[in-house]
């Protein structure tokens, strides 16, 4: 290692520390002022300078209609990630189980299944409406909106599946065949325990993805909001504090989202290296 | 379990695409014997062990245990077990749950499986090592525990995969030591893969040396190692020199050889027919050649019999002897094994010239030249 002081920093060094600078100050100074505005009091505006500090304007989110049906859009946003996740972890351990084999066309039904990726969502959500549209089928965030979605979560789910596969020793499989496991039997005592923390990471992205998704959702969405086409229909028409209020909440929850997932991988990590130390006589 | 672990292959044959790993083999392991598949990575010997085990399904061919065709049937039903290379200990299970995990499969309640599963680690001595993770044991231990395992399954026959290759240096002599006395004590048939010679046999019954999808010579240990058919084992297993010559003339069954380069070998024949102008295939082993330093340079000396002439290329020291390489112009390394008290009487260097010198007693033809004979050494 290098002792400080015993070569000069490359220019490259400078460089980086300025654009991180600026990518710092873009990410957290704008997010930093909603956290903190959010807590305006309750005579206070949308902008500097805080006059009073109160949790005035969450309560004014669940009291108030003027501001939106947050209530609803809430928990319509929560129910749809929820089903969203569901579907995400199940069908991508299928397909991941499934692309572990080449088969007739392989290549081609995984390239059909991620080129969503690449068509604009606005344009895909809009396809989505006009085929609801021609089929006489009224758009709805559990019918349309669920789709729309799908097509942004499945090839997330499917991509993360071949990382994980890619890892998995097969040995695995063979030793549970080997020791007179049937083959749900090695899937369910075997294969799915051993991916666990792949999985829970799918189960994440489909949760965050749909819960933040807009362009896709905004319109096959039908006649109720979720949580962001209702702040987006908000900073048209609410001019208080509330707005802020509500990012903060939100932001909040994708934290804790995260939270559990990643409490949860790093605790099976855990326990498959420090469980049991408790005999520690030599070998 | 008392059937009997007794193992034929039938003409087996296994193709991956074109290319031709296991071809045709016949080969009878008989029941409670220690059976090690011998040979290069490549040679198709893992593809036999999972052929017996039930993981590959042969092209061509049958497999037999006790006399019953397995082909088709589910490892279980077959009485095997197999120890995994790298052991595939379940990372997500302790030492116990691994080792009760055939039981919990066949539905034994968790009391029974765990107390059966107990008393087979008590037996490797890693009762105490029960609730651990696989990761936190060291390479002996998880070995072990990948043995009982496989034997709580009461196989009829236990199969290895490269068993000692995840170990050190000392821990796979003391592991190899381990295997045959419990081999012995189970009394059933172990067959074990390995690309080491001295590992074969160290511990085998019966070495199977095998080469490109083929069995090249099945035998006890001594009668490979000091006996080889072709110059393939002679060479793979590496205590012989081999000696390539044309027949010159026969005498009292005895052939004498010339070799490309002028030396005169005697051989004896065995009752083999041979004809003046055939090539024949002979080795002589490293430990009964007897090494003279010579004055003069290797050209000036006159045409040797049952010698080579040439210059030392490399010493080792082995601890009991002495293994010394000889450049000799125009054939193959030859190799002299001297016993450290007769070297260190007359030590020879680097560079010096010398003379290896035999009798023939100590010749052992070869009898099928072995298609890879030539390629390799």
């Amino acid at each position: 290692m290098l002792r400080p002081g015993s070569r000069r920093r490359p220019w490259t060094f400078y460089g980086l520390a300025a654009f991180f600078t600026l990518y710092v100050l873009f990410l957290y100074g704008p997010m930093s002022a909603i956290f903190i505005l959010s807590f305006q009091g309750p005579t206070g505006g949308l902008t500097f300078p805080m006059n009073g500090v109160s949790l005035h304007w969450f309560s004014a989110l669940f009291g108030q209609q003027r501001t939106g049906d947050f209530a609803g859009s809430f928990t319509r946003s929560i129910v749809l990630a929820v089903i969203v996740l569901a579907i995400t972890v199940v069908v991508s351990v299928m397909a991941g189980l499934a692309f572990r084999r080449r088969f007739l066309g392989s290549t081609l039904v995984f390239y059909m299944a991620i080129f969503s990726l690449i068509i604009p969502g606005l344009l895909l959500g809009l396809g989505v409406g006009l085929m609801f549209q021609f089929l006489g089928i009224k758009p709805s965030w559990y019918s349309s909106a669920l789709g729309a979605q799908l097509t942004w979560t499945l090839p997330f789910g499917l991509l993360i599946m071949f990382a994980v596969f890619s890892r998995f020793n097969p040995a695995y499989e063979e030793a549970a065949r080997d020791l007179g496991a049937r083959y749900w039997q090695t899937l369910w005592n075997v294969v799915l325990p051993i991916l666990l923390p792949g999985i829970i990471a799918v189960a994440l992205f489909g949760f965050t993805l749909s819960y933040d998704e807009f362009p896709r959702t905004l319109i096959p969405i039908g006649s109720r909001n979720t949580l962001p086409l209702e702040i987006w229909a908000m900073t048209t028409n609410v001019t208080s504090p509330a707005l802020y209020a509500l990012g903060t909440l939100t932001t909040a929850i994708s934290f804790v989202a995260i939270a559990i997932a990643l409490t949860s991988i790093a605790l099976i990590q855990r326990r498959r290296t420090r469980r049991g130390t408790r005999a520690d006589a030599g070998d | 379990m008392a059937q009997s672990g007794e193992i034929e292959l039938c003409h087996l044959t296994k193709r991956f695409d074109r290319t031709v790993a296991v071809d045709a083999i016949d080969l009878a392991i008989p029941h409670g014997s220690y059976c090690c598949l011998l040979g290069p990575s490549g040679c198709g010997k893992t593809t036999i062990l999972r052929m017996i085990a039930g993981h590959e399904t042969p092209t061509e061919g049958d497999v037999r245990i006790g006399g019953e065709s397995v082909v088709g049937l589910p490892p279980v039903r077959r009485g095997t077990a197999m120890m995994f290379q790298n052991y595939a200990l379940f990372p997500h299970l302790t030492v116990l749950d691994n080792v009760a995990f055939n039981l919990k499969m066949r539905g034994v309640g968790k009391a029974e499986r765990h107390q059966r599963a107990r008393e087979m680690l008590a037996q490797v001595r890693l009762d105490q090592f029960a609730d651990r993770m696989p990761s936190q044991l060291s390479g002996g231990q998880q070995q072990r525990v990948a043995l009982s395992r496989a034997l709580i399954t009461n196989p009829r026959v236990l199969l290895l995969d490269e068993p000692l290759s995840a170990l050190d240096e000392f821990l796979r002599l003391q592991m190899r030591g381990e295997l045959r006395r419990m081999q012995k004590e189970l009394g059933i048939t172990f067959v074990h893969v390995t690309h080491t010679q001295l590992e074969a046999i160290a511990v085998a019954d019966m070495v199977v040396v095998m080469d490109q999808g083929r069995i090249e010579q099945a035998g006890s240990a001594r009668e490979i190692y000091t006996l080889p058919v072709s110059a393939y084992v002679a060479r793979f297993m590496g205590g012989q020199n081999v000696l390539t010559g044309k027949v010159a003339s026969v005498t009292d069954g005895i052939a004498t050889l010339v070799s490309d380069t002028g030396e005169r070998f005697s051989s004896p024949l065995n009752g083999q027919v041979v004809a003046e102008g055939d090539v024949l295939h002979c080795c002589v082993r490293r430990d009964r050649v007897a090494l003279e330093r010579v004055r003069r340079p290797p050209g000036a000396l006159p045409e040797p019999t049952n010698a080579v002439v040439g210059a030392v290329h490399a010493i080792e020291y082995q601890g009991t002897y002495v293994k010394v390489t000889i450049d000799v112009p125009g054939r193959e390394q030859f190799v002299a094994n001297v016993v450290d008290s007769k070297f260190f009487a007359n030590p020879v260097d680097i560079g010096d010239p010398v003379v290896a010198r035999w009798v023939p007693e100590d010749v052992h033809l070869l009898t099928t030249s072995g298609q890879a004979g030539e390629t390799h050494g």
